[in-house]
């Protein structure tokens, strides 16, 4: 009987202000998307994070006869510079690992890391990439004094942070981000403005069913339980609209970029259902507790 | 079963009292009739025993409990055991006689077994017998009433307030609801009416509450309207 009721008592309300809760429901599907998609990128680039800064490595370019650097003086480096820097990357506290790459093997690497680019394999000869060291470091965000220490000694060419490059990537990931957060904020705000709305003209729709229950003595649970349940259904509907909307942006906008960057782990789909369900259980929630607030101003007890 | 003890009402913004030391002890079973005219406080008196207001002096008891220490989440119980009839039915036009009354129990959560077991009891009980799928405004004033009275009685409320029952109503039609309430009243429930229809008090001669200005000028058994009679 209760449940009966109560549910009856929701679809009158749900269809008697039925343009409030279409605006209500696509406002909260809006806010919802922005909200799973902020949330997205966000995961996307820890994961990419730890995924790219493991792998990250400072270069020392070491002279060559082609070097336009001064330093270099158009002269090859010579062993002794060699010893001299590897003996002293090995002494910096900030590094964690140094190898050793001479042109073959740069040129090796070279070939089989742009394999795919058959143009820029052949015009690369061996001998245009200079030897180098590769330093790993331990913490990625220390390059600095690394690059400082490097940079001004004899035989150094150049020193190459990959940092850098992602860096770049990273910033425009977290611009997204911001501002898909920062729609979904503003979003939110109007839906709990609606909601509120939509609460009252609901309340007021039914101010005799109310006051009548008031009367009887229905308890205080009773009364709200209809229109809390309305803000949390309308909620509902959003949050599965705003699934959808996420799953597209999941494919168009995240994969994409993925793509683009060869961003090699993209996110799997419980990453994508996690951050549905994250979202709907919001939106549910964020709609519920704005009936409840709403309530306690229109709904005398 | 009612008691004022020394009630003053004074409302937000408002100099004149609504109440003045009011004493006025109604018994289980009795039948009363709170006469007065306009803004005497009759209504005053009848919200004060529903708690929808709080005395600013004085307590009101009802069954035994002091209203002023019934914490809020209990009202609803209280409100329970009291039935309510106002001038204007307040009836909902969406739903037939049956359901009208049965409101009463599904928002207090009564099983649909026993719902449909009282409701057409009390409907035979003020007289609507065969009435039950009439919708609000295919029935008379006087039908509405009634309809009224069975949703303010169907859940065997302890006390019956009355608001000016028969206000809207002609005054043949008000014999026969004044009837149905003496009938209720027959069962062992406390009825308070307010009113101002002084052929019905003269009629019926049960227990009258004068109030004037927010005291009670006369509290009378067997009472009638006026006091020039």
């Amino acid at each position: 009987m209760r449940v009966q009721f109560v549910l009856q008592e929701i679809w009158i309300g749900l269809r008697r202000n039925l343009t409030m809760t279409i605006s209500l429901v696509i406002t909260v599907a809006i806010a919802m998307a922005l909200f799973g998609t902020g949330l997205l990128i966000k995961m996307q680039v820890d994961e990419s994070k730890g995924y790219w800064y493991d792998k990250i490595e400072v270069s020392v370019f070491l002279c060559a006869k082609t070097s336009s650097n001064p330093n270099c003086q158009k002269q090859e480096v010579t062993d002794q510079q060699r010893q001299a820097l590897k003996a002293q990357l090995e002494k910096l506290p900030q590094v964690a690992d140094v190898q050793y790459e001479n042109k073959q093997q740069a040129y090796a690497r070279f070939k089989e890391r742009f394999a795919g680019s058959k143009g820029l394999v052949d015009t690369t000869r061996e001998g245009d990439i200079p030897d180098s060291f590769r330093i790993k470091l331990k913490d990625p965000e220390q390059y600095k004094a690394v690059d400082q220490a490097m940079r001004v000694q004899p035989g150094v060419d150049n020193v190459v942070n990959e940092q850098e490059i992602l860096k770049k990537f990273f910033k425009i990931l977290g611009g997204l981000q911001f501002a898909a957060l920062l729609i979904a904020a503003i979003q939110v705000i109007a839906a709990v403005l609606l909601v509120g709305n939509t609460v009252r003209l609901s309340a007021f729709n039914r101010r005799r069913e109310t006051g009548i229950m008031r009367l009887v003595g229905a308890s205080n649970t009773y009364i709200q339980m209809p229109f809390i349940l309305e803000g949390a259904i309308a909620g509902l509907i959003g949050g599965l609209f705003a699934s959808v909307l996420l799953v597209f942006s999941k494919i168009f906008l995240i994969d994409n970029l993925a793509g683009d960057v060869e961003l090699v782990n993209s996110l799997g789909v419980s990453h994508l259902a996690l951050v549905i369900t994250v979202s709907i259980c919001f939106g549910v929630l964020l709609c519920a507790f704005a009936s409840f607030l709403t309530l306690r101003r229109y709904l005398r007890i | 079963m009612i008691h004022f003890d020394n009630v003053t009402k004074v409302y937000a913004n408002q100099q004149r009292p609504a109440l003045q030391h009011v004493n006025v002890a109604i018994e289980k079973g009795e039948f009363l009739f709170l006469v007065g005219p306009s803004g005497s406080g009759k209504s005053t008196f009848l919200r004060l025993i529903l708690k929808e207001e709080r005395p600013s002096q004085g307590h009101v008891h009802v069954a035994g409990k002091d209203l002023s220490r019934l914490s809020n989440w209990k009202v609803p119980h209280l409100r329970r055991r009291i039935g309510c009839v106002f001038q204007d039915f307040r009836l909902l036009p969406n739903k037939n006689v049956f359901e009208n009354v049965a409101f009463a129990l599904e928002v207090i959560g009564k099983p649909r077994r026993f719902i449909g077991k009282v409701v057409p009891e009390v409907i035979d009980l003020v007289g609507l017998e065969g009435k039950a799928h009439r919708m609000p405004d295919e029935l008379s004033g006087g039908e509405q009433q009634r309809v009224a009275i069975a949703r303010a009685f169907v859940n065997r409320p302890m006390i019956l307030l009355a608001d000016e029952p028969t206000g809207n109503i002609d005054p043949a039609t008000s014999i026969g609801i004044m009837k149905v309430l003496d009938r209720i009243n027959r069962t062992g429930t406390t009825v308070v009416m307010a009113t101002h229809d002084a052929a019905i008090v003269d009629a019926f001669r049960k227990r009258v509450v004068e109030l004037e200005d927010g005291r009670v000028v006369r509290d009378q058994s067997r009472g009638v309207y006026g006091q020039a009679y």
